[in-house]
């Protein structure tokens, strides 16, 4: 009997590939050879924030209703790196940053990063978690209906959601339209994504959501593995012409090895 | 040595070696330890539930003791609903499955969540009369591609004129089938980079950044 899982030995060998070229990367990131491109609506989050400072509204930051043990774990992590990021320009700006929960199990690690991005720009004792962070409802629209309320009580000048989203995407996005807020929406949930296009003023498209925490980071050797995405992508894209090219032709090499 | 920082990471990465493992091998031990561990995941997540009941009667505690805003009355009913959720699930002893919960969840819970739902409707109209306003030369292409696609969908038209399906199908398979699996094939890659960069401990956003 194999060690390894039967079908998972192409994505096992793209994976290890993966890791070295991640690592390659992170090197390359270290010695400031990796340059990535702006991303114009995570550059867009301090301008909203500065925005609310002026008005003198808050700031909503919303991660979605993922949690840590779902397929969408990822989102959710890229998410709260951004709430983490928020937290920070809220503090140090002075804008009230509203952030409501959805996931028991999220919650208890925004509080303590929320707390930690307070304490860290010396202002711990302006954060209210119970009024900040509040659990609204585990269930899709008892906590929509909660958000909406809020958005349409509070007037927020900034709203920024990144993470996963279902339906009350349309929901929220509208609702804080209409309340005024500058929007930043980003998620990697394909149906969502055209109704945050719709109606935010700046969109994070599927995979920049997930380079979105290296990104604010500034960090060189994060920055290096976005820089390796763009590797794999290269890689995908000439995959994919060959192998487009070989079917065409009647030798489906390219299909039946990445099959194995 | 932070350890706040450093304990965390460390668990991270060996819940995520021991995760990878087990999706690419076939041993029984990395199996079975990997079972425990979604296991303990399945109890911290109860003892979470908590938190979120006890930050509801915090919150809304609070407001109705200071009755400071007009909405206090809303948070006494949140309040008397959970508890009386709970006390009817546990009262007769069948918890959600007892025709009583069900009753209850039914009359209460389920029309309000319809309508919620319903009301998607209007949300998506005004959003879609926003931005098919032909304003510029893309927002008319984006307009006329849509009117083809909300036609196709409906059933007189393609019956009356088949072009309409044609032209649907089309735009759905060539036009918004590559986009759509471009878009997937970025977000699988970003994906896979972020787990990387979780597991190596490069990513410590979720952890605040220390």
């Amino acid at each position: 009997m194999s060690v390894f899982t039967e079908e998972r030995l192409v994505p096992l060998v793209a994976f290890v590939l993966a890791w070295l070229a991640t690592y390659l990367a992170i090197q390359l990131g270290k010695q400031g050879k990796i340059r990535i491109r702006r991303i114009p609506g995570l550059d867009a989050i301090e301008e909203a924030v500065g925005r609310a400072v002026e008005m003198g509204r808050p700031v909503f930051e919303i991660v979605g209703m993922g949690s840590f043990t779902d397929i969408y774990a990822t989102q959710t992590v890229a998410g709260l790196s951004i709430l983490s990021y928020v937290a920070t320009l809220s503090a140090r700006l002075g804008a009230k940053m509203y952030a409501p929960q959805a996931d028991v199990g999220v919650m208890p690690v925004a509080i303590e990063l929320v707390r930690t991005a307070y304490t860290t720009e010396g202002k711990i004792e302006e954060l209210d978690i119970d009024e900040q962070l509040p659990y609204l409802s585990g269930e899709q629209f008892a906590w929509a209906g909660g958000i909406i309320a809020m958005a349409a009580r509070m007037k927020p000048a900034a709203n920024i959601m990144v993470g996963p989203f279902w339906a009350e995407s349309m929901l929220f996005a509208e609702s804080f339209d209409r309340a005024g807020a500058m929007q930043v929406g980003g998620t990697a949930r394909m149906y969502q994504l055209p109704f945050f296009a719709a109606v935010c003023d700046y969109t994070l498209l599927g995979e920049e959501v997930f380079a979105a925490g290296a990104y604010v980071s500034g960090d060189p050797m994060q920055v290096g593995t976005i820089g390796a995405q763009d590797w794999y992508k290269i890689v995908g894209f000439i995959l994919a012409i060959i192998g487009a090219l070989l079917a065409t032709a009647g030798v489906p090499v390219i299909g039946d090895l990445l099959s194995l | 040595m932070d350890y706040r920082r450093d304990i965390p990471l460390a668990i991270t990465f060996l819940v995520g070696v021991i995760a990878v493992m087990d999706y690419y091998t076939t041993l029984k031990s990395v199996t079975d330890t990997f079972t425990v561990i979604k296991n303990w995941g399945v109890v911290l997540y109860a003892f979470a539930l908590g938190i979120g009941a006890v930050n509801l009667f915090r919150v809304h505690g609070r407001r109705i003791s200071e009755r400071r805003r007009a909405d206090w009355p809303f948070s006494a009913w949140l309040l008397l609903m959970i508890v009386m959720f709970v006390v009817v699930g546990l009262g007769t002893g069948q918890f959600e499955t007892s025709s009583q919960y069900e009753w209850i969840y039914n009359a209460i819970y389920l029309p309000i969540d319809s309508t919620m739902y319903a009301s998607l409707c209007f949300y998506m109209s005004y959003g879609a009369y926003k931005i098919l306003r032909a304003r510029n030369f893309d927002a008319f292409l984006l307009f006329i591609t849509a009117i083809f696609v909300i036609l196709g969908n409906t059933p007189l038209f393609p019956a009356t004129f088949p072009v309409f399906f044609h032209i649907r199908e089309w735009i759905f398979g060539p036009i918004v089938g590559g986009a759509y699996r471009g878009i997937r094939i970025g977000i699988g890659i970003g994906a896979v980079v972020l787990g990387i960069r979780t597991l190596v401990g490069l990513e410590t956003g979720y952890l605040g950044r220390r």
